[in-house]
């Protein structure tokens, strides 16, 4: 007789992890398709292009680093950077602490509370165009604002109203990226907020704490994943957004993308390379910024017991 | 050690009265219980003393000053909440200290206050770990020990059995009394579990609705409830109506029944009898007469206890008895209820 032995456990375990693996690489073809082809793929064209390669404008001098030594070499490239990074952070910083004393308003019980936590979010579902077009409208020379001014008497002419736009402090750039930002930072921190709850404050109360040692010592370290992750997202588009510095900025240095854009739009197709290589050093220099940020934030989660 | 006087206090969020005028004095030392069902305004009591919230009216007193207007941060009052509200992001440690540090507290005193807590919580040995590497049981050491190395006035706790398990209760109720009396700190907490109140407070505040039904210490209010509601929260199974017949017998549905006499409850008065599983006498080899007849109809057995239900007529009556013997279901039996054990309501 003849006793057939039964198939090893372990054996069909694998089997049935490999079919489960295969159907969730299948699930996440959509968005691997997306991240692999249109991300991946742009981003190997945009590097190739920036060393050199692209035959179909009539250059192929891979590898060739000269359009990064150009560009890395000018004194304009640095304070273009300058601003970028000066307009990205100020923003970043100003809508973190607008958003997070927000947030904090609104975990507490007023009047209407309903009616501002819809008012809030208002900003975030107009358009940055719009957001420009208001700031051109407000705080231009001849907006709303000097108009005023002139209407109280506090100046004779509207001409005289300090100029806000089109200066390398950015102003009008920063009003615009802070409108549209702090809902957003907002948004993240209350949802945390409203995840922790309010007993660790009312803890650290009871035990004598007051109100900005509960918020530096005890609220703080515990909304810092809503802190860090909405910033970083708020930072990565200052940094490579276009049209408020277009705009709003100065002029001459550009920001950036303003650069870049420069490049992508003159007549002379071969400054499409210089233009790669000026995207990639904005790709390049916000990586760094951001993956050292998101370190520093892993090192201060694991010296706070959090793996 | 402080005394706690509540006058009149009132406590009202819009148009929902959460506390009407409770007026309670609770001694120095003493660990008293806020009991009662959820939503009873018992937290908010608890709240109110603590300074989380301010009365809408009345005075809260500390040894007979008003700190109703007082800051939280004023009042040296300690509180282990019911999800223990431990700092997450600090080991046990630097929670503990926290207190003294943000009181600015020298190190050195910090430092020996600490060891001394520690070791009195039994977490010396945890020190270094983060709330999350902890059980139930030792995040609420943690909590006890960050609230006792203030040395509060007051030490309040919201719920503090709520979250653990059975064995575990049982040794944090050991704990948690072992510390009061060592430390002599004037104690209230919250429960909604008569049992926990009545074996950890000395007096028990019941609360129905916003309202203090009964402040008593926990054998009067189970054995002789103020009123119905209290008799039912306190597990009062056994409640049958009557009519005085004379001062110290009662006509019921189930039989006379003799009482204890009692001023306010004259012949013709209609009251409720409560008699307690426990104080009545399960008669298998009945008398011919006396008592209140019956036949066992269940029988629920706890190992150590039996439980009884005893049809007699219109009512089920629960006796409760040590199990030292089994009686059949089926078998007629007689109930002797001794007349000191009735309670008349």
């Amino acid at each position: 007789m003849s006793v057939s032995s039964p198939p090893a456990p372990s054996a069909r375990l694998t089997a049935r992890e490999r079919r489960t693996r295969f159907w969730q690489m299948v699930q996440l073809m959509p968005i691997m398709a997306i991240l692999v082809l249109l991300f991946g793929g742009a981003l190997v064209l945009a590097i190739l292009q920036s060393l050199g390669f692209a035959p179909w404008f009539g250059v192929n001098t891979f590898p060739d680093f000269s359009y990064f030594g150009a560009l890395w070499g000018s004194s304009t490239f640095w304070a273009s950077l300058g601003l970028t990074l000066y307009y990205a952070t100020v923003s970043t910083v100003l809508a973190l602490i607008l958003g997070i004393l927000l947030a904090l308003a609104l975990v507490k019980t007023f009047p209407s509370k309903t009616f501002y936590k819809y008012l809030y979010k208002l900003p975030l579902m107009i358009p940055y165009t719009v957001g420009i077009a208001l700031a051109v409208l407000m705080l231009s020379n001849g907006g709303m604002l000097s108009r005023l001014a002139a209407f109280f008497g506090m100046i004779d002419d509207p001409s005289q109203f300090p100029q806000i736009l089109k200066t390398h402090y950015g102003w009008g750039i920063i009003a615009v990226y802070v409108w549209k930002q702090t809902p957003f930072i907002t948004l993240a921190v209350y949802a945390v907020l409203l995840g922790i709850g309010r007993e660790t404050e009312e803890a650290a109360a009871i035990l004598g704490a007051s109100r900005r040692t509960i918020f530096f010592r005890v609220t703080l370290p515990q909304i810092l994943p809503g802190v860090v992750s909405s910033t970083l997202i708020c930072f990565a588009f200052n940094v490579g957004a276009f049209e408020a510095p277009f705009i709003l900025g100065g002029g001459f240095p550009d920001t950036l993308p303003v650069v870049a854009w420069r490049y992508f739009n003159d007549a002379d197709y071969t400054l499409q390379l210089q233009g790669m290589a000026t995207v990639v050093s904005i790709g390049l220099v916000a990586g760094v910024i951001l993956f050292g940020y998101l370190a520093a934030y892993r090192r201060y989660e694991r010296r706070m017991g959090r793996n | 050690m402080t005394k706690v006087q509540l006058n009149a206090v009132r406590k009202q969020f819009g148009a929902f009265v959460a506390i009407e005028n409770i007026d309670l004095d609770i001694e120095s030392g003493e660990l008293v219980a806020l009991l009662g069902p959820s939503g009873c305004g018992k937290t908010t009591t608890l709240r109110m003393i603590a300074g989380l919230e301010r009365p809408s009216a009345g005075a809260i007193l500390f040894d007979g000053k008003d700190v109703s207007e007082q800051p939280v941060q004023d009042r040296n009052v300690g509180m282990v909440f019911q999800r223990y509200a431990l700092f997450p992001h600090m080991t046990v440690e630097k929670n503990v200290t926290f207190g003294l540090s943000v009181r600015g507290t020298p190190r050195e005193e910090i430092g020996a206050r600490l060891e001394e807590i520690l070791d009195v919580v039994q977490l010396t040995q945890f020190r270094h770990r983060f709330p999350a590497q902890l059980s139930g049981g030792q995040m609420q050491r943690v909590a006890i020990a960050r609230t006792l190395i203030t040395k509060p006035s007051v030490l309040m706790m919201d719920e503090p059995l709520a979250n653990l398990d059975t064995k575990l209760r049982g040794e944090m109720r050991r704990f948690i009394r072992d510390l009061q009396q060592r430390f002599g700190i004037t104690t209230i907490f919250v429960t909604h579990d008569q049992v926990e109140a009545m074996e950890l407070a000395d007096r028990v505040a019941v609360i129905f609705n916003g309202h203090l039904a009964q402040y008593d210490a926990p054998a009067k209010l189970y054995q002789q409830p103020a009123s119905l509601d209290v008799a039912d929260f306190m597990g009062a199974s056994n409640i049958v109506p009557g009519r005085m017949k004379s001062d110290d017998l009662v006509e019921t549905a189930i039989g006379e029944i003799r009482v204890a006499p009692r001023a306010g409850f004259e012949t013709g008065k209609d009251v409720q009898v409560m008699l307690r599983g426990e104080a009545v006498d399960l008669l298998t080899d009945p008398p011919a007469q006396g008592g209140v007849a019956g036949r066992v109809v269940a029988r629920d057995f706890f190992g150590a206890s039996v439980n009884y239900s005893v049809d007699c007529g219109t009512h089920q009556i629960t006796v409760s008895e040590q199990a030292r013997r089994l009686v059949d279901v089926g078998t007629s039996v007689r109930l002797n209820i001794d007349p000191e054990r009735v309670w008349l309501l």
